[in-house]
């Protein structure tokens, strides 16, 4: 991939610890996982548990103020919040953002709410559903609206997948940058919590906590940051066991270089049954920490590998060791990366 | 944006399913005949929407998958079936059965697999017990699920990006996948786009009051009142020229994407974005406007959306304009969303090698604004560079530069 030697200049988050990077590797490194709370659904209850985490009320200093934000959804506020952190991260000033500044954004269920709203007033009546409503749920409404506040009229996308698509986004930024296409990009991944994604994720397991939350990187070629040293993948599997094949493929190559000399941060959440392939991929390693985010916030769905590469791009600050990052999704690809300082 | 390479990409097989028709043949001789393709949709309900007409595909009765099993059938997607449709007939045309050898799969949507959604959404609301089957409707409203079905088609296994940048998806895809080339990232890349039908987008496109009340859209019409909902798919398989097996229909010969920070759902009027992708799509083409022998255009059919288009092929192309040769293929098949800049790509592909101009259909007095040759009747022409529009909800612009490839 395109990715390596490109540096993580500025990192930001929000997540179910806060509004912060600084809040979720607190809470992270804690390693006690966040409180969660029933999930409440319209009508009637449900006959089964349903837990979320979700991301608490914005603290007014992270407020954002713009034509654009005043009907937003909440994975848009929260990506906001993450780029204009990453920014300042980065040393830009975030009220004039740098000229040549690219988008990539990355999401996996979109923006649920409006969508959730927009298709009952639908089934209720769909002359009178609300056509400022509509225009929120489309997949790429959260990064126009990030580049309208942040005023980039060049290369903006969103891609659409696994949360480990963000390695996609990763390597299309290094090309962008590396092509002159842009200068610096941020790539930003997200996701915002509803009833219907918190229940859906039970269906998968009856433990799963939904969370959400935003990830944002500044990306560039040049300046201090966390050098994107080595990905391993994508290694492409069609079937759970191929997966924990990839896994363990994946691993072996990770393991010779770095054991006993880094940091580990892993995709486990905690679950037994789900964890299996990767805990047994990672087994015959000594790390120096080993770092598993969704243990503590939850599922973050689309915005999971985003919160696993800002974690890891502090820990590599902090530590000034490498930092291996395990993704091993769930139903297209694996990927690992290494931060290096 | 600067042009990254001026490196030609050769498109050497190219599939697409449209609704006026499947496959290359069927879709030329309706385009050669002026037909349009518009009827009352029976997917879902319309009666309280003003809209009740659209661009429908008749999909064949027996399911183009071969190895999802009967009970995971009901999952795939309308737009999936489409998309792998479209995909078989690309690589049939590149002289392939399988897709051993491609490195990646780029493909653009704006809904996905909407419709499983809904269905998720209605179960949901409606019982407050667990529904097993409520599984299957979670993991296949993910396209990346969606695409994994195809991959597991071919037992292919490599990197799939899911491009969602709105009515620009496909075209972003496609020069997605050309990018990934130039940079020496893939070889081989299938590219496209596709969408549905499904009853949130069409009553949100309603709701707007964007589509045409008499469901017949009159692109660059002085009175033209709306579009017109469509759905399809359409692939090419794009690959560097030192590895290409087969001979080459063309050439994706430039690229390029901006944002119009206008609005989020209404074109700035002077169509600044466009103007930018258009002027930086031809300079990585090496091509001048005066040169350009076709464009599809974005051409919805809202008064919105048409004038800037004009106004932007206006002020790109300068004294040329009055010779470019303009339509809107929407006219006739609809708005495909997030399958529209792939199919009208492969349309100016087809164009480029059958020598001949599409033309905008249902136009009864053309708009002061245009200034282009606005083509009203399907005509014979000779053309060496074709470039497609395409513009999205959220200010995504794209431009495709295509070239023919001497016989």
């Amino acid at each position: 991939m395109n990715a390596q030697n490109i540096r993580i200049r500025g990192v930001g988050a929000v997540s179910a610890a806060g509004w912060s990077a600084a809040a979720m590797q607190q809470a992270v490194r804690a390693g006690k996982p966040l409180p969660s709370a029933k999930c409440t659904r319209p009508g009637d209850d449900r006959t089964w548990p349903c837990e979320t985490r979700l991301v608490p009320a914005v603290p007014p200093e992270k407020i954002t103020r713009h034509p654009r934000l005043r009907r937003s959804s909440a994975i848009t506020r929260y990506s906001v919040s993450a780029a204009l952190e990453a920014l300042a991260d980065a040393g830009h000033n975030p009220a004039a953002p740098p000229r040549g500044l690219g988008i990539l954004f990355v999401m996996m269920n979109g923006c649920v709410n409006y969508t959730g709203r927009f298709y009952h007033e639908v089934l209720q009546n769909p002359a009178q559903a609300s056509p400022l409503i509509f225009p929120e749920t489309v997949f790429n409404a959260p990064a126009s609206h990030i580049a309208s506040f942040l005023g980039i009229d060049g290369a903006v996308s969103t891609l659409v997948g696994s949360p480990n698509s963000i390695m996609e986004a990763l390597d299309t930024a290094a090309f962008w940058i590396s092509s002159g296409v842009v200068e610096e990009c941020l790539v930003i991944a997200a996701e915002e919590c509803d009833w219907l994604s918190a229940e859906a994720l039970t269906y998968y397991h009856p433990k799963h906590i939904a969370s959400e939350g935003a990830g944002a990187l500044l990306l560039s070629a040049t300046g201090d940051g966390m050098l994107m040293s080595e990905i391993l993948g994508p290694m492409s599997y069609l079937s759970w066991s191929e997966r924990g094949t990839l896994l363990a493929e994946l691993a072996a190559e990770t393991r010779v270089k770095f054991n006993g000399n880094a940091t580990l941060i892993d995709d486990r959440s905690g679950i037994v049954r789900l964890d299996r392939a990767e805990t047994a991929a990672w087994s015959g390693v000594s790390w120096n920490a080993v770092l598993s985010p969704k243990k503590v916030l939850g599922e973050s769905m689309g915005a999971a590998s985003a919160l696993q590469l800002v974690l890891g791009t502090l820990a590599a600050r902090e530590t000034q060791q490498p930092v291996v990052i395990s993704m091993p999704g769930t139903n297209t690809a694996a990927y690992a990366c290494v931060l290096t300082p | 944006m600067p042009s990254p390479s001026r490196q030609r990409i050769a498109i050497t097989g190219a599939g697409i399913v449209s609704p006026l028709g499947i496959g290359w043949q069927a879709n030329e001789q309706s385009l050669a005949a002026d037909r349009i393709a518009f009827r009352p949709v029976d997917l879902f309900d319309t009666s309280a929407l003003i809209a009740k007409t659209a661009g429908v595909v008749d999909l064949p009765e027996e399911t183009p998958f071969l190895r999802v099993p009967a009970h995971k059938q009901p999952f795939i997607d309308r737009g999936t079936q489409m998309l792998l449709i479209a995909i078989r007939e690309a690589l049939a045309q590149a002289g392939r059965h399988d897709m051993q050898g491609i490195d990646a799969m780029v493909i653009g949507t704006s809904a996905g697999a909407m419709p499983l959604g809904e269905a998720y959404f209605e179960k949901a609301r409606h019982g407050t017990s667990r529904i097993p089957s409520q599984l299957s409707r979670a993991e296949y409203y993910q396209q990346q699920r969606q695409m994994t079905s195809i991959a597991t088609e071919f037992d292919w296994r490599g990197p799939v990006v899911i491009v969602s940048n709105a009515c620009a998806s496909g075209a972003n895809a496609i020069g997605w996948a050309a990018d990934m080339i130039r940079s020496g990232r893939a070889k081989r890349v299938l590219a496209g786009g596709y969408d549905a039908l499904a009853r949130l987008v069409f009553a949100g496109f309603d709701s707007l009051h964007a589509l045409a009340p008499s469901g017949i859209p009159r692109p660059f019409d002085a009175q033209r009142d709306g579009l017109a909902l469509g759905e399809g798919a359409a692939v090419m398989l794009l690959e560097a020229e030192d590895v290409r097996r087969s001979d080459a229909l063309g050439d994706v010969a430039g690229y390029s994407t901006a944002t119009d920070l206008h609005h989020l759902t209404q074109p700035d009027p002077e169509g600044k974005a466009a103007i930018r992708t258009m002027t930086a799509a031809c300079a990585q083409a090496g091509v001048s406007p005066d040169q350009i022998g076709y464009i599809n255009s974005h051409g919805t059919g809202t008064p919105f959306n048409d004038v800037a288009e004009a106004a932007a092929i206006a002020a790109w192309a300068g004294d040329a304009v009055k010779h470019i040769p303009v339509s809107s293929t929407k006219s006739a098949m609809g708005h495909l969303l997030g399958g529209a800049g792939a199919v009208e790509a492969v349309i100016c592909l087809m164009a480029l090698q059958g020598q001949w101009l599409p033309a905008s259909l249902n136009v009864r007095e053309v708009d002061p604004a245009v200034h282009f040759d606005l083509v009203r009747q399907f005509r014979r022409a000779s053309l060496q560079y074709a470039l497609t529009n395409s513009f999205g909800f959220g200010g995504t612009n794209a431009t495709l530069v295509m070239e023919r490839r001497a016989a």
